[in-house]
């Protein structure tokens, strides 16, 4: 046993056990000893979830059978979000996971979309996105692989319990050889010399030592934040929502596949359908509102009887200024926060975990070179993902207190150029990592009523009869296909129906 | 458009100059947009060739431009990679081969489980897993209809310059670009640029947008961005010999200790560049130590000088600098091609909506130095990974480099992986056969490769470099190539 590496998890949360099940399913354990410690006293803050479509290459990545999983979690399909209320009060629009348009010409779809709304003869550009028409349907299959078809120019995601994911995957790793301590850490032992993580001690007395460790102990971040003192970035001066209410209600007839968020005068509020019920929260600024108005106002917005009183979660926006300090990655909330507004929480998770297992140590000394990468990239994803939660919040109306100051702050200096540029032309800077590609920044700008005042020239080359002509038979496409797509719901309850809880 | 760019001038000379003015002009003249190209003379200095990387396969064909007629009147062979001999380790050479580093198994990168077994002992160079390479040396080119390997094999041209600047002119001709001769025009400043030139015998010229190749243009509205970058060498003499026969498909770039020695293979020559630093070399014994190197003495213009500058700002007001105007580029490489063709084809997709007031100018420049950095370090790695021991050679190992090409280098050194930063013009396997090729064996690997069995891994080489011989065997000779593309 002495040779191998050890690995040891501690908190086995969704987190945990997401990253229990790909050190089982890719570390050969001839080489590496994998361990979770985790407590059954402390609860894991799963209300729900919402993800994003990578969660569905994590479960290709680890082998599971999609409708068993989905079974085992409750889950059902996620074609994007639905925004209301945001931009102006009455407004609706979906960031879809799937692009606008194809090509019809040099230019790209959007240009001449741009050139065609200019001119008055364009539909919604949410029109020319199948997945948004058969979403709005509450209609749901699954793409058909057929790379020329409307029908297939999407991907999706899920909604799930999250509670009930890490449970599964907790199966699958402790099947697979992950060894599960049942334990809570009470003191966490540093090297005298190098300051490295040694070991957790846990109230039982038991001592697990390890070469590696994963923080996943959730918000108090116990051995990334407590111990190694690796501070937080704070961003609540961009990110102004610090708590949120959630509460589960009965499932409602409308079975959308598709999150909701929909502004409200503090924050806003999330509504997740899963098979057996509907998750709920209002996330907001308790600056703007006391927790009792606010529980009060989650109450009053649900589509279905509450099933429980809600349950207050206090948070903060940032990330820890290092994911990986000496012996320890920080995942999950140990690592960061940011407010599930584009579900990005578990996607977070993933990335952490995919370049954990590939810059792995290999050996107890560690080159430095790996943990610098790490840092880099999980810094990239994070900052991608907080400009473009910012500009979720600076394009609204300025109808309430909070809604005055979030669109009167100084943005990073990485946002501040964006909407000027894409006023001016449509202009979305491409990049090569992290999240949020030109359509869901197209989607975001458009539905909150950014709008540009030109298109790239090159799009004026096709005469506007031709392009007016390739809108409108492609918008036709779409629709008739939405026509031939089972409702959500039935698709739902014939691939993957969960037995009732 | 009421307010859209009409007037276009395109103010400079040789291939930058063409190129753009084509390019712009195949784009926009379909909008009503007039093109000017005010000729200022330059042409390509007497043994000039040029590079060109793959990439520019794709753009030629937005110009216009086909292999066959690069072949007619550019003397041009084809480039599918770049030697480097006597950079590290002795006389040995490696290959920069345009293609893919072996063929990714089990999910993971080939480099990954290469490493792997370099570490139990294995002595296969990468370059032996890339078909490319191994095509390349053996003089073989073209795609076979179906590889067994699945590889990409992507090629360029070597290219005679003052061929190639003709076929250009030509194709600006033949697309009614308005060609006038003017050098030493006067730049007038109006609005936030220029509003118009003055030429030699009086013409005036008003326009919207101004192409700077030249350098005038530019220094007119931004006179104090001139910044020189570090360079290897300061002195070049660029020569020709007789071609070598059978034709390579690649050039190959011999360090010297004083500098390197590039020769490109033309269908009617050798082109040579001799790079030296005129500190250790006087240009008066360079053309002496250029003919022992080569072992005969050649046909050879006078030693030039060999600057490094760049432009902070390729875009201010009106007025976009391309070329030499920009900058020049790292002298190896191809970087002088491909900044060129990145820089048109930014400005092609930018082209500015109105004609009074051009932010595309920042996200322009932006876009440009980002590209030009991620370029100048593709070329400085080189330097940083040599294991010479000439006072050269230990200066260029100990220059400063960019802070990304830092985090590249020890990241491949540690792991085999890539650090990508935004602006990467070379692709992943073009790091890894350079990095590689100049001795640089990642001390780790992914630890997800050790899942595969040490004997399912060997078979799975030898599967690898079967499939590259059997692909390599399907080729076509280089003669056989450009002898159909002659007709």
């Amino acid at each position: 046993m002495g040779d191998r590496f050890e690995l040891v998890i501690v908190g086995g949360g969704t987190a945990g056990w997401m990253c229990a099940a790909a050190c089982a399913a890719k570390l050969d354990p001839v080489h590496f000893r994998v361990r979770l410690v985790e407590s059954e006293e402390i609860g894991t803050v799963g209300v729900g979830e919402a993800t994003l479509p990578q969660m569905k290459d994590f479960n290709d990545f680890l082998g599971l059978d999609e409708a068993e999983f989905m079974k085992a979690t409750q889950a059902s399909f996620k074609l994007g979000i639905e925004f209301v209320n945001w931009g102006r009060e009455g407004d609706r629009y979906i960031h879809p996971f799937g692009t606008f348009g194809r090509p019809i010409g040099e230019a790209d779809f959007f240009s001449y979309w741009i050139r065609a709304h200019r001119a008055g003869t364009a539909a919604p550009l949410f029109d020319y996105c199948f997945p948004i028409v058969t979403a709005r349907q509450n209609r749901f299959m699954l793409p058909n692989g057929d790379a020329g078809d409307v029908c297939n120019a999407f991907a999706y995601a899920y909604h799930l319990d999250a509670f009930l994911y890490a449970r599964y995957l907790r199966g699958w790793a402790e099947a697979r050889g992950t060894e599960r301590v049942e334990g809570r850490v009470v003191e966490v032992e540093q090297d005298n010399e190098s300051g490295d993580i040694a070991a957790v001690k846990l109230a039982s007395g038991v001592r697990i030592a390890g070469d590696m460790f994963v923080d996943c102990s959730g918000f108090r971040s116990l051995l990334l934040g407590q111990t190694l003192g690796v501070g937080l970035e704070d961003w609540s001066h961009w990110l102004p929502c610090d708590s949120a209410q959630a509460v589960p209600s009965v499932r409602s007839a409308d079975f959308t596949p598709y999150t909701r968020s929909t502004r409200r005068k503090a924050g806003w509020q999330w509504r997740i359908p899963l098979q057996h019920r509907t998750g709920n929260g209002y996330v907001y600024s308790s600056a703007d509102i006391s927790d009792d108005e606010a529980a009060t106002t989650l109450l009053a917005n649900l589509d279905g009887e509450a099933l429980a009183d809600p349950r207050l979660l206090r948070f903060s926006a940032g990330k820890r200024e290092r994911a990986w300090a000496r012996n320890c990655i920080g995942m999950g909330l140990a690592g960061g926060f940011l407010e599930p507004l584009e579900s990005t929480s578990i996607y977070l998770v993933q990335m952490a975990i995919m370049h954990t297992l590939t810059l792995m140590p290999a050996g107890r000394a560690i080159d430095p070179a790996l943990p610098a990468e790490f840092n880099r990239v999980m810094e990239v994803e994070y900052d991608r993902i907080r400009d473009f939660l910012i500009l979720h919040y600076v394009g609204n109306e300025p109808d309430a207190p909070l809604w005055q100051r979030v669109t009167a702050i100084d943005m990073p200096d990485t946002l501040a150029g964006k909407i000027e540029r894409f006023r001016h032309r449509g202009y979305i800077e491409a990049y090569r990592d992290g999240l949020f590609g030109p359509p869901s920044w197209q989607a975001v700008f458009i539905g909150q009523g950014i709008e540009p005042r030109a298109a790239d020239r090159l799009a004026d080359v096709l005469p506007a009869a031709t392009v007016d002509e390739r809108l409108s038979s492609f918008a036709a496409a779409i629709a008739d296909a939405a026509a031939m797509v089972p409702s959500h719901a039935d698709f739902i309850a014939c691939y993957c129906p969960a037995p009732a809880p | 458009m009421s307010n859209s760019v009409q007037r276009v001038v395109v103010y400079g000379g040789g291939i930058a100059a063409a190129m753009a003015a084509l390019a712009v002009c195949r784009a926009y003249s379909r909008l009503g947009t007039d093109i000017v190209w005010v000729d200022t003379g330059e042409v390509p200095v007497p043994h000039a060739a040029l590079i060109a990387p793959p990439d520019l396969a794709t753009f030629h064909r937005l110009l216009g431009i086909e292999g066959t007629e690069l072949v007619r009147h550019a003397a041009a062979t084809i480039a599918m990679g770049q030697q480097f001999a006597g950079w590290s380790g002795g006389d040995d050479a490696f290959l920069h081969a345009y293609g893919d580093a072996g063929s990714a198994f089990a999910d993971l990168p080939f480099v990954q489980h290469w490493t792997r077994a370099r570490q139990a002992g294995l002595r296969v160079g990468l370059e032996d897993f890339c078909l490319a390479a191994v095509a390349a040396k053996q003089g073989r080119t073209g795609v076979p209809h179906e590889t067994a390997t699945r590889q990409a094999v992507k090629a360029g041209w070597h290219l005679d310059a003052a061929g190639y600047t003709g076929l250009l002119r030509a194709a600006c001709e033949q697309a009614d670009v308005r060609i006038l001769a003017g050098a030493e025009a006067i730049p007038h400043v109006g609005g936030s640029g220029l509003d118009r030139i003055e030429l030699a015998y009086g013409e005036v010229l008003d326009a919207d947008l101004f192409v700077d190749v030249h350098g005038a243009l530019i220094a007119r509205v931004d006179p104090d961005d001139r910044a020189v970058r570090a360079g290897f060498c300061d002195r070049i003499i660029r020569a020709s010999t007789s071609a070598f026969d059978p034709l390579p498909l690649y050039s190959r770039v011999a360090a010297h200790p004083a500098g390197w020695l590039t020769m490109i293979p033309l269908a009617n020559r050798t082109a040579i560049e001799f790079a030296y630093d005129g500190r250790l070399l006087p240009d008066a014994d360079a053309p002496v130590a250029l003919a022992a190197a080569l072992g005969r003495p050649v046909d050879a213009a006078p030693p030039a000088s060999l600057a490094a500058t760049a432009r902070a700002r390729a875009w201010v007001g009106n007025v976009v600098a391309l070329g030499p105007a920009s900058g020049t580029a790292p002298p190896l490489d191809g970087a002088e091609l491909l900044l060129l063709q990145l820089g048109i084809a930014q400005l092609v997709l930018l082209w500015p909506i109105d004609r009074a007031a051009m932010p595309e100018a920042d996200i322009y420049s932006e876009e440009m130095a980002g590209t030009r950095a991620r370029v100048i370090d593709f070329t400085a790695q080189h330097f940083r990974l040599n294991t010479r021991t000439e006072p050269f050679w230990d200066a260029a190992r100990a220059a400063p480099v960019s802070t990304e090409l830092t985090a590249k280098i020890d990241l491949f050194a540690a792991r085999g992986m890539f650090a990508h930063f935004n602006h990467e013009a070379h692709v992943e396997d073009s790091w890894a056969l350079v990095m590689a090729g100049h001795g640089v064996i990642p001390r780790s690997f992914d630890p997800q490769a050790l899942l595969v069995e040490d004997r399912v891994l060997m078979t799975e080489f030898q599967r690898q470099l079967r499939a590259i011989a059997g692909d390599v065997h399907a080729m076509e000779t280089h003669a056989e190539a450009l002898g159909r593309m002659r007709g």
